[in-house]
């Protein structure tokens, strides 16, 4: 798994809803990831710019910031930040928002609902984490 | 409150006609209604508070009652409610929410809409606490809508416990190991503090339930969880909350009583719905009262 005595691979989530967040930390801490949080992208650009991750799972619509603006924000920073692969996980399921995160830097869509061994699968892949 | 007295004194007499007065207004206050049978629970409480108020009889506190000195009201209505309860309390009806409620529900708004659920009395939060656990690890669609969990009661004492969630092993005997190391912090003194994210995920609030403006506050709910509180009130008190859990209702939206108790002998202002997992009333879709 992804704890083999180095250092966890640590995933940002951000979700303005609370039981959302705690339902990816905790299928992903299960997995053996270490999860942070944040509950918009003005939060989630605060984090990334402060701490290292390996990915930031992040969701569309969100007060404040939504996830399309914290993308684009994310890209253009410099680039051990700009560079973190992002996954976008929404409700929306138009090809126009998916054309639209992926324009704005998203590496990954998909809709919600999400099982959780997919979102490990995706979370391993995205990371490098799977065997 | 502290108790002022300077040591033990000998408790104060009562006679039946002051219980009797005091009950009145307890009623009028709360809508709990208690008869003689009673008597040993009343008067245990009220001998109580009148010791921690230092009151010198009956009457001297009844005065102080009277006059909501120091928020005498709320310290006396935290002494009469019973707040005893345990995770998973009645799971049939958790799984009644999750394999027939939510679809209903849930399918008449789209992904992303606010899925509204009341906890109402929540007492120490175990219920609410449970409703959030329950749809993390048993609805698939957990994430794909906006839950909010409200859970409210009278007692101001037991929303801060609430808010604090933090619990004795009884309380947690229904969960199994796994869900308790997931989703729990041991403490220093042996109890378990409910994870941050869950306490975040739940808005604690008082509210009365026959107080038909404090429960104005409160609209727009998908299904409510109301049991084993109906049973306190009298025939008159239970028809008023009933009325007022329905305006609290969505058109369509769903209430659960406690398993001795029926809304079709209290109020025929909803429908009764018979599903696998338990019976629960609903507000008729079409009614928009």
């Amino acid at each position: 798994m992804v704890d083999n005595g180095a250092a966890k691979t640590r995933v940002l989530v951000v979700d303005d809803s609370s039981l959302v967040r705690l339902y990816y930390r905790s299928a992903l801490e299960k997995a053996g990831f270490e999860v942070e949080q944040a509950i918009n992208g003005i939060e989630a650009i605060e984090r990334v710019l402060s701490q290292p991750f390996d990915l930031v799972i992040v969701d569309i619509n969100m007060p404040r910031m939504d996830g399309f603006t914290f993308l684009r924000s994310l890209r253009c920073r410099a680039a051990d930040v700009a560079t973190l692969p992002a996954l976008v996980i929404s409700t929306e399921s138009e090809m126009q928002d998916i054309a639209e995160a992926r324009a704005s830097g998203a590496n990954f869509y998909l809709v919600k609902p999400v099982a959780e061994a997919d979102l490990v699968r995706h979370v391993s892949v995205l990371t490098g984490a799977a065997r | 409150m502290g108790d002022s007295r300077g040591g033990a004194s000998p408790p104060v007499h009562i006679t039946p006609d002051e219980v009797q007065r005091f009950c009145e207004f307890l009623y009028r206050r709360t809508g709990i209604s208690f008869t003689e049978s009673k008597r040993y629970f009343i008067d245990h409480r009220l001998e109580d508070r009148i010791a921690a108020t230092g009151s010198s009889s009956f009457q001297a506190y009844f005065s102080l009652l009277r006059a909501d000195a120091d928020h005498e009201i709320e310290h006396l209505i935290n002494s009469f409610t019973v707040n005893e309860t345990y995770f998973y309390r009645e799971d049939h009806q958790l799984r009644c929410m999750t394999s027939s409620l939510l679809g209903g529900i849930a399918g008449h708004k789209p992904p992303g809409s606010t899925v509204r659920i009341w906890s109402i009395p929540c007492s120490t939060g175990e219920e609410s606490y449970s409703i959030a656990l329950w749809l993390l690890e048993n609805w698939p669609q957990v994430d794909s809508y906006n839950v909010e969990i409200v859970g409210s009661d009278i007692d101001t004492r037991a929303l801060k416990a609430a808010a604090e969630g933090i619990y004795g092993n009884r309380a947690l005997m229904r969960l199994s190991r796994d869900l308790i190391g997931r989703y729990f912090k041991p403490t220093t003194d042996g109890n378990h503090q409910i994870d941050e994210g869950l306490r975040d995920s739940i808005e604690f609030t008082r509210a009365n339930l026959i107080d038909k403006q404090d429960m104005a506050r409160y609209r727009n709910f998908d299904l409510i969880f109301c049991r084993n509180v109906l049973i306190y009130f009298d025939d008159a008190s239970r028809r008023e909350a009933a009325e007022n859990l329905y305006d609290c209702l969505r058109p369509g939206g769903y209430i659960c009583l406690g398993h001795s108790e029926s809304m079709s002998r209290i109020s025929p202002l909803f429908s009764v719905c018979r599903f696998p997992d338990a019976i629960v009333y609903q507000r008729p879709e079409a009614d928009h009262g």
